[in-house]
């Protein structure tokens, strides 16, 4: 029997996964937050676990989907030891970005500093404080219904 | 008995330098004794140089030890004991002996008295081991020792800038000469087919024949490029006046006796290899007969005691090298026979007069000018008696020795003139024999006249009002006005005797012993022909042309004329007060400034030779720290400039910089793989 | 890789760096007015449809229509994460990356995949994620999201790589080579690439290369193969076929992995620690004597040592109180 997974749509599995590589590594390398940054090296893996796949099905084995499985199991490791170091840089610098982390250059190289020229950045929109949270009614009282005109009596 | 004496002949070198290290390392303690070793040793070494004397033979040879075995180079230290190296053996130890006992009374009182015997015992052991190698190598070796000696005795008082640039100025001449003698070596090495330097494999028949031609004419060339700066001749004696700086049994010993005596002995050593080259035998000739001719016409005019006498050396030395260049075919053993003769009894003549100034400025307070000085010959008996002595002999008369050793040089010259005359060269030897005449002239005038203007005429001791008194400031330059002597201010701190006395018997003996051989040395060794057949036994001599020569009457008549022309004219005009020599001298004032400055032959030496090379060095100076250090630096500032400037500012610390330089790389690594 | 195609691949790698570029962040954060994001869009779908002309689309018309709508939200999912100022936008457009290529892996046939990922991924690794944006950053889009590094080189340096992965992948277009092979006497519309199973056969390994053959037999062992030993060339069932192989070839592996995970929680905890978490604002407590300063180089200062000694002293004498 023919098997239908020809080298055509094996190409067509490689070439998305390239894409999804290129991008991972586009975001990898300009993003500043650490978090995006380490969301586009997930999403290099992703990349890379799409070409396992296609090609342990193109030669007819399970050892592709058996190596994604580890891979899977790695990302997963790894994103949770790198979201605790995250965690730990934060603590030190109460931010993250990952320009403030420069102690290993050289002496006498200047520091980058963290972005400058804030007046021409984009408007941060405030994000509303406690005091634009919905008020809930405190449990045991009742709260004040809405106003229903069709169900007062016409007065 | 004679076995003993070659056996043991290294003993010879040895009992110096033994003297001289013990003298050195016990210099604390022995202090104004240092002397006795050091005279020990000399004079052993001399009683084991007569022993020597009569166990000489061309074939006996002693090995005494291994120096060099490099590669197919091999040099043992080996003793040659022929005719020629005992006779130069017994000479250098006696008239060393002489000095040395001279210089006890000479030296007393000086502060570097230990290391003066020292040197006088090293230098002993270095001329006698010159004198005794049988190698060429092992020559120069010992060649190289006698001029560090020379230079560290010249400057015996090296305080003094005088006497620390003419011993500079000594060394240097004299390592210009070295370089020859050095290529001479290697070259002779390069074409002997076994490599062996020694005298044994190079001073034979088939050796010599089997030289390349280059080689015939260039050895012998190159080895009298030695012999003349070694021996002061034209172009390279200009040290030799200037080492007059140095203590005056140092000029007698060094400078008068043996060390210039080494370059007439290397050459009277080579004389086969040497006379393969007759055009080279010419060209020596001529030198000597130039540089007798201008030295003596120098000395004319000269006011320095010590100045005439070194001035007569170089005159004298200019005469061996004449006998030396006389040996043309059947001439040859006769003319270097005679240059050895006349070599041997200079010493004796010259080390005298030598030590005779030293007594008169001993006498004199440090004071060698000769104006400042007269009428002292009723002061100092002795030393007016053996300066007497000396002098007659250095004029050449009859019976005295330099009558005998010159008269023997004229008459080679005389031969070679008719010899050469086949092949070309004859015309110039009877000219170089009739200048020879005229020197013998001048000879006798100098020497007369610094011996009248010293001892005859009004008594007259120096005073510090003498127009020719130094100028309170030190030093000046080559003139005739400084004294001889620590310095100014400083005294020899000594108290033998006032000024104006003669010099204790430690000074006389030697001169009243020298005197007695310049008187009797020429008679007992010439004429009886003791010296001829003494010397018959020098290895590779044979080699050389011999033929019968009668004695020349006429020769010997003509120079006596001219020796007694010369006396009497000094006579008249320096015995007594007499204006003839002022007027003389300001008819001919051009010559007389000529020869009163040398014929400005250190002038010319300063503008072409020291003015160029100082040229030169400032250039190389000045590539050197702009080209050179700017380079070097620059390679050493290149790694910072490339790490710091260039390359820091890629580590800036970002962890995402670092991870896009290495994406960028992988791409671009990438893409030309892809397409290249 | 015929010249047209070359020019086609260069054409849509420009477009989507030059969308790219203008989508991403500027590099000093200053603000990019809409028609600059507009135009960015447009250039980057015009890309994405360019590259979409590359597939080959499967035969089924359904599977091949999921398959271009799978591949569309994975890479616009993950230009728009890679494009996103704000970070909790960036981590729901990786989620969409995350289901699409699930349904990539559907289409491939590893069921049991497309499930696990959908959990561990979309399930867990984001869900973490967005629980330290809200720890940590809840002010929604600070400066630094704002602003790129480097957004020139980086886009250079991406689409470069991109390129070169186009220019590989490329020669493997159905048009341009012959069949290569005849198997069990078919004529296999085979391409260069033989497939695992026919490489012993192809390349006549046991002949030649008698080492090689068998290193590939290994490879190749009924436990792990898609299909059943009976020649009759049915497929296992995805889950029971992968757990066959997990189990049984690759046993060792899942220990291995089961032990990392194990690590990694222990890793995680004694990284963060038990203390008191910490608002925005506030330096880390037990720092007492040096208040606020955080300087990550003076880890081995006099101060941090003396202050934990000073600690330990002082947790040891509130033990001994009642």
């Amino acid at each position: 029997m023919i098997d239908a997974f020809t080298l055509d749509l094996l190409r067509n599995y490689l070439l998305v996964g390239a894409a999804l590589f290129a991008l991972g590594m586009l975001g990898f390398l300009s993003r500043r937050n650490l978090i995006v940054m380490f969301l586009s090296a997930e999403m290099m893996l992703q990349g890379t676990a799409l070409s396992l796949v296609a090609f342990g099905r193109y030669h007819g084995n399970f050892t592709g989907q058996v190596f994604t499985i580890v891979i899977l199991t790695v990302a997963a490791c790894e994103a949770s030891i790198a979201l605790a170091l995250i965690v730990i840089l934060y603590n030190r610098r109460s931010s993250l970005d990952v320009t403030l982390w420069q102690d290993i250059r050289e002496e006498g190289v200047p520091a980058a500093s963290p972005a400058q020229e804030a007046s021409e950045a984009e408007p941060i929109e405030p994000v509303p404080g406690p005091e634009s949270y919905p008020i809930l009614t405190p449990a045991g009282i009742e709260p004040a219904h809405p106003v229903q005109p069709w169900l007062e009596r016409r007065k | 008995m004679s076995g003993f004496f070659v056996q043991n002949v290294w003993m010879i070198p040895c009992l110096p330098l033994l003297g001289a290290i013990i003298a050195a390392l016990g210099a604390r303690r022995l202090r104004s004794s240092s002397h006795v070793p050091v005279v020990a040793g000399i004079v052993l070494a001399f009683l084991l140089s007569c022993g020597a004397l009569f166990s000489a033979s061309p074939e006996a040879t002693t090995w005494v030890g291994r120096w060099l075995p490099i590669g197919n180079l091999e040099v043992p230290v080996e003793f040659r004991v022929d005719g020629l190296t005992t006779m130069m053996l017994s000479m250098v130890t006696f008239v060393s002996s002489l000095v040395a006992i001279f210089a006890v009374g000479y030296m007393a009182g000086d502060p570097g008295y230990p290391r003066f015997f020292a040197l006088i015992g090293l230098f002993v052991f270095s001329m006698t081991g010159l004198v005794l190698s049988n190698n060429y190598l092992l020559t120069y070796a010992f060649w190289e020792g006698v001029g560090v000696c020379s230079y560290l005795l010249i400057g015996h008082w090296h305080t003094r800038p005088a006497a620390a640039s003419a011993a500079l100025k000594a060394f240097l001449v004299n390592r210009i000469g070295d370089f020859g003698f050095a290529v001479a070596i290697i070259w002779l090495w390069a074409v002997l087919p076994d490599h062996d330097l020694s005298y044994g494999n190079i001073l034979n028949g088939s050796t010599l024949a089997a030289l390349p031609e280059a080689a015939k004419l260039g050895i012998p060339l190159l080895l009298f490029w030695a012999a003349t700066a070694k021996s002061a001749q034209i172009p390279l004696y200009v040290w030799l006046p200037d080492a007059m700086e140095g203590p005056t049994p140092v000029s007698a010993l060094i400078h008068a006796a043996t060390m210039v005596t080494a370059g007439v002995y290397l050459i009277a050593r080579s004389m086969p290899l040497i006379a393969l080259a007759p055009g080279v035998q010419v060209l020596i000739a001529v030198t000597g007969c130039a540089t007798a001719l201008l030295s003596a016409s120098i000395a004319l005019t000269q006011n320095d005691l010590k100045r005439v006498m070194a001035y007569s050396t170089v005159s004298q030395l200019g005469y061996m090298f004449m006998g030396l260049g006389a040996g043309v075919s059947d001439v040859a053993q006769l003319a270097v026979m005679a240059a050895m003769f006349h070599l041997f009894t200079h010493a004796f003549f010259k080390g005298l007069l030598f030590l005779a100034s030293g007594s008169v400025m001993h006498a004199m307070g440090d004071v060698i000018d000769m104006r400042r000085f007269g009428g002292l010959r009723h002061r100092l008996p002795f030393t007016h008696l053996t300066f007497a002595v000396g002098g007659l002999a250095l004029a050449g008369i009859f019976p005295f020795a330099g009558f005998f050793s010159k008269d023997e040089i004229l008459l080679a010259l005389k031969s070679a003139s008719y010899s050469g005359a086949g092949q070309g060269w004859g015309w110039v030897y009877l000219l170089i024999y009739w200048v020879a005449i005229v020197t013998v002239f001048m000879t006798a005038f100098y020497t007369a006249r610094a011996y009248f203007m010293t001892f005859w005429g009004p008594e007259k001791l120096p005073s510090p009002e003498d127009p020719e008194a130094p100028r309170p400031e030190p030093g000046s330059g080559h003139g005739d006005h400084e004294p001889h002597g620590p310095g100014q201010g400083e005294t020899h701190d000594h108290d033998h005797g006032h000024v104006g006395e003669e010099s204790p018997p430690v000074m006389t003996l030697p001169l009243l012993i020298l005197a007695v051989c310049a008187l009797l040395a020429g008679i007992c060794f010439g004429p009886t022909h003791l010296f001829e057949h003494h010397l018959h036994e020098t290895f590779g001599w044979e080699l050389l042309g011999h033929g019968e020569h009668g004695s020349d009457l006429a020769t010997a008549l003509i120079s006596t004329i001219g020796g007694l022309l010369g006396i009497g004219l000094a006579y008249r005009f320096y015995a007594a007060e007499s204006p003839v020599p002022g007027q003389l001298a300001t008819r001919f004032r051009p010559l007389y400034e000529a020869s009163l400055n040398k014929f400005y032959v250190d002038e010319a030496y300063d503008w072409v030779v020291v003015k160029t090379t100082k040229a030169l060095a400032i250039v190389c100076e000045f590539l050197d720290i702009y080209l050179v250090d700017q380079l070097v630096i620059g390679i050493a500032k290149l790694p910072r400039k490339l790490g710091k400037d260039l390359l820091a500012g890629y580590q800036n610390g970002l962890i995402q910089f670092y991870a896009a330089v290495s994406a960028l790389g992988v791409a671009v690594l990438l893409f030309i793989l892809l397409l290249f | 890789m015929s010249t047209g195609q070359v020019i086609l691949a260069t054409l849509v790698i420009l477009l989507g760096a030059g969308g790219s570029y203008l989508l991403l962040p500027h590099r000093h954060g200053a603000t990019r007015s809409r028609n600059v994001h507009a135009a960015g869009a447009v250039l980057a779908s015009l890309a994405l449809l360019g590259f979409l002309t590359f597939f080959s689309p499967p035969s089924p018309f359904l599977a091949g229509l999921f398959f271009y709508l799978f591949s569309i939200g994975a890479i616009a999912g993950g230009l728009l994460t890679v494009t996103s100022r704000n970070p909790i936008y960036s981590a729901l457009w990786f989620a969409s990356v995350v289901l699409s290529t699930a349904g990539l892996f559907l289409l491939a046939g590893a069921q049991f995949l497309a499930a696990g990922t959908v959990i561990v991924y979309a399930g867990a690794i984001i869900v973490t994620f967005l629980f330290v944006i809200m720890l940590a950053q809840m002010e929604g889009k600070a400066l630094y999201d704002r602003a790129a590094r480097a957004p020139a080189s980086a886009t250079f340096t991406s689409f470069l790589l991109f390129w070169c992965l186009l220019y590989t992948l490329g020669p493997l277009h159905p048009q341009q080579y012959p069949a290569a092979a005849e198997v069990n006497g078919q004529q296999y519309a085979e391409r260069s690439l033989v497939r695992g199973r026919n490489i012993t056969e192809f390349y006549q390994l046991n002949e030649q290369h008698p080492d090689a053959a068998t290193a590939l037999a290994y490879a190749q062992r009924q436990t792990s193969a898609m299909r059943d030993a009976s020649g009759a060339e049915n497929e296992k069932p995805d889950v029971a076929g992968l757990g066959e192989s997990l189990y049984s070839d690759h046993l060792v592996t899942v220990e291995l992995a089961g032990a990392l995970l194990f690590v990694a929680l222990v890793a995680a905890v004694a990284i963060t620690g038990p203390k008191r978490p910490i608002r925005p604002g506030e330096g880390p407590q037990q720092d007492a004597g040096e208040g606020g300063r955080r300087d990550p180089e003076n880890l081995m200062s006099h101060g941090a040592a003396a202050t934990l000694i000073r600690r330990f002293f002082r947790s040891r004498s509130f033990r001994d109180k009642p």
